[in-house]
């Protein structure tokens, strides 16, 4: 049966940094719900700028979106993309983030340090490619945004 | 022993009783409490010391003995040592000093009783000093209330005013006796008046806060923007009493924001208009306006396009490298510029110059970008550049050809001249004219010689105009012209005088200058004026721009210069057909300086003589 896809991307600031101890647990909740509805997608976090795509069903995406948008850790929600989508380029839930401390976190899965980061999916169509890459950017700078940085998993 | 019990009762009692008897106010009856407090030492009989009670209080003791009036001390502050040698810390007490008397009314001693008011003192003096506290917040929140730049107020659940601080005064220029009630609501610019008297009921009914902008008329008579903001006081859940709010000046902020929505709205307005496709994107990229165009242009709308879309509109092939530009263009700040193949509505690619550049003001950093179609240009040039690279051809060949022609030519004329001597050394003529047509003929094949050799020369010229250039002295070069000219300067007898001073080098081609001096001197010997021997002088020198020239002057037959025609000199264009020559050379001389940057100027008179002057360069 055909079932309908999309993505939503947006950009956003935290109303404080987060620490290590909320990003897990940002972390642990988000693997847990999204595996739950079957959200699949990438977050990336770094000193305050958060950048979020989720791909999955409409009708769960965008009542998700409205949900993540009223949260009240962060604020100044910016849409970017939602469109329809042939296929997942994040089929593992992922997030890629700054901690503050990298050692409490390298027990962790389903996470990469910013440099670890793979390579923007090519199952992204250019453009789309261009939005991840832009966001990226944003939200680590622009010396970590090269494609070519080391892959971790997917 | 009713007494006894008695005895045992006050004995612990929780207050301190106790008797001091006689001037000396010796210690008589002393319960537990008053023992604690005098200090535990008290035998009976033995006269109050000075370490058991400060000294204004037996100083009290003894004027109420003396006196026989009572007096009670109240919150009397005494330290206590502790129990096992701590700090002494200070316990109140209410102490009563009741004079005893015995059957005549005589004093013979004090009653002393003492109670402990320790919790209680510290419990006012503790709301002394909330009490304190209180007045020093009251009167800060006044000053504050009083000096902020806001007018603060209190309205109650009626929507009357309970409270409006003195700045709405100062602003409104009212008296402080006008009815708040009544006036304020007339100050009010008429256009907003409706709209706020409903959106603050509205808000009072509903028990929430308000924050709306209006014009309140100042004292002046000018309507001021202001914003207005109001909080609940709730006093059950659901149930306000009060609300409490402020009134900020906004005037200025909004005309700002004003003049730049309008400038806003004026820039769009001309970005509409425009015939191109104009786009203004975010710090980080993404683009946040296509002008109207852009839609008509790709047929797609600014929300299908998206942040990122107009990479999509590229052809298919550029489309990564494209991305990948503006990507480090937006970390680094550079300016994205290039070439790039479009889509159009229709679905033809069409070559556009995209740029877009960096603009950082008070309102941050952002984009601003065009995609121009040069579509038609670039197939312009295109075609030029084809006909340019066909005609460069058809220029070499033709070079080919006039150089092989020429030089095939060469083998047939030398028979010719061959077979024409042969023909003169044995045959005889009857025409008693043929001395004259021999003559005739020999001078033709003469000068077909010098033509074709001539013609080899100019294409040999041409493939030299490529060639580097060097430092050349032009003395030596001038000197090995002329002795290449030497029969035809001694058959002349001419004059050459050479003035190189001012310019003694040029930087140019060897072969190329040359050429350009030989041509120039043997013209200059070539049409001498047969009445003088010939004089030339060639000289050089510099413009006032530092441009070298050269110049060659005659004084032979001179020629008419025609000031319309320029180019003057055409190829073959011969002024003085009785005298032998090509022509080529005005040509080639032409040809060379202006390859170079150059050009040639003459002036001539009939005559008198003619001076050539070469600009090499500008
Ligand atoms: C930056 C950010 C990203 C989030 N991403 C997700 C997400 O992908 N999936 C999700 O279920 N909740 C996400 N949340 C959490 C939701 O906002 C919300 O707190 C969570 O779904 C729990 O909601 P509930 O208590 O209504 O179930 C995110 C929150 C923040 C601040």
């Amino acid at each position: 049966m055909f079932s309908p896809m999309n993505h939503i991307a947006y950009m956003s600031r935290a109303v404080r940094p987060l620490s290590d101890q909320e990003l897990q647990e940002l972390l642990a909740q988000c693997r847990r719900d999204n595996a739950r509805n079957n959200v699949t997608g990438i977050l990336f976090y770094s000193h305050g700028n958060i950048a979020q795509l989720i791909e999955g069903d409409p009708a769960v995406t965008r009542p998700l979106f409205e949900k993540i948008a009223q949260d009240g850790r962060h604020s100044n929600v910016v849409k970017l993309a939602d469109k329809p989508i042939e296929a997942r380029s994040f089929p593992d839930w992922s997030m890629a983030f700054h901690p503050i401390d990298p050692e409490g976190f390298s027990a962790l899965t389903d996470f990469f340090l910013p440099h670890q980061m793979p390579a923007t999916p090519d199952t992204l169509s250019i453009a789309d490619a261009l939005l991840v890459d832009l966001v990226r950017q944003a939200v680590f700078g622009a010396n970590t945004t090269a494609a070519e940085s080391a892959s971790v998993g997917n | 022993m009713r007494d006894q019990e008695l005895q045992r009762i006050l004995r612990h009692m929780p207050a301190g009783i106790a008797t001091l008897l006689g001037p000396e106010l010796r210690y008589g009856f002393v319960n537990e409490a008053m023992q604690a407090l005098l200090g535990g030492n008290t035998p009976e009989g033995q006269p109050l010391t000075d370490v058991s009670l400060p000294a204004d209080l037996r100083e009290v003791m003894q004027k109420v003995y003396d006196s026989g009036s009572p007096f009670v001390a109240k919150a009397y502050g005494l330290p206590l040592l502790g129990s096992n040698g701590e700090e002494p810390t200070p316990r109140y007490f209410d102490i009563a000093l009741e004079p005893l008397q015995d059957d005549e009314d005589q004093v013979h001693g004090l009653l002393l009783f003492a109670v402990d008011v320790t919790g209680q003192e510290e419990a006012r003096q503790r709301a002394h000093e909330l009490a304190l506290e209180t007045r020093r917040l009251d009167a800060r929140l006044r000053v504050l209330t009083e000096t902020a730049p806001q007018i603060t107020f209190t309205v109650d659940a009626a929507g009357n005013y309970e409270y409006v601080s003195p700045q709405w005064y100062y602003f409104t220029g009212q008296p402080p006796t006008a009815d708040l009630d009544a006036i304020w609501p007339l100050l009010v610019h008429p256009e907003d008046r409706l709209r706020v008297l409903y959106q603050m009921e509205a808000a009072r009914k509903a028990g929430i806060g308000w924050s709306h902008e209006y014009r309140l008329r100042r004292h002046d008579g000018q309507y001021r923007w202001l914003l207005s903001r109001a909080v609940p006081e709730l006093h059950a859940p659901d149930q306000a009493a009060y609300w409490h709010g402020a009134v900020t000046e906004v005037h200025d902020q909004r005309e700002l924001a004003d003049a730049l929505r309008r400038g806003e709205a004026e820039l769009r307005f001309l970005a509409d208009s425009i015939p191109q496709l104009i786009w203004t994107a975010t710090a980080e990229g993404f683009i946040d306006y296509y002008n109207q165009h852009t839609a008509e242009y790709t047929g797609s709308s600014a929300d299908e396009l998206g942040p990122t879309g107009w990479v999509s509109l590229i052809h298919p092939s550029e489309q990564s490298s494209a991305a990948r530009r503006w990507v480090q263009c937006v970390a680094s700040g550079e300016s994205f510029d290039g070439l790039f193949q479009m889509r159009r509505h229709d679905g033809q690619y069409r070559w556009h110059i995209i740029r877009a550049r960096q603009l950082t003001d008070a309102r941050g950093l952002r984009w601003f970008g065009a995609c121009t179609d040069v579509d038609d240009q670039h197939r312009l040039r295109e075609v030029l550049q084809h006909q340019y690279d066909e005609l460069a051809r058809t220029n070499r060949d033709l070079d080919t050809f006039v150089y092989t022609a020429s030089h095939d030519l060469k083998q047939p004329l030398f028979n010719l001249r061959g077979l024409f001597d042969e023909l003169r050394r044995t045959a005889t003529f009857d025409d008693e004219e043929h001395e004259v047509l021999l003559r005739m003929v020999d001078g033709a094949l003469g000068q077909l010689d010098v033509t074709l050799h001539d013609l080899a020369a100019t294409v040999q010229e041409q493939r030299q105009l490529t060639a580097p250039t060097e430092a050349i002295d032009l003395r030596s070069v001038a000197e090995e012209v002329l002795l290449g000219l030497r029969v035809l300067v001694e058959d002349a007898e001419a004059t050459v005088n050479l003035d190189f001073k001012a310019a003694p080098t040029l930087i140019y081609g060897r072969a190329n200058l040359r050429s350009v001096l030989h041509n120039l001197l043997s013209n200059a010997l070539k049409y001498a004026c047969p009445e003088r021997p010939p004089c030339i002088t060639i000289a050089s020198g510099m413009t006032e721009a530092g441009k070298p020239w050269l110049k060659v002057q005659d004084n032979g037959l001179g020629m008419e210069v025609n000031k319309d025609a320029n180019p003057i000199f055409q190829l073959f264009d011969r002024q003085h057909p009785h005298i032998g020559g090509t022509g080529v050379g005005l040509y080639l001389i032409q040809r060379i300086v202006t390859s170079r940057g150059g050009h040639l100027e003459v002036a001539s008179t009939v005559g008198e003589g003619t001076t050539f002057t070469v600009y090499w360069f500008g």
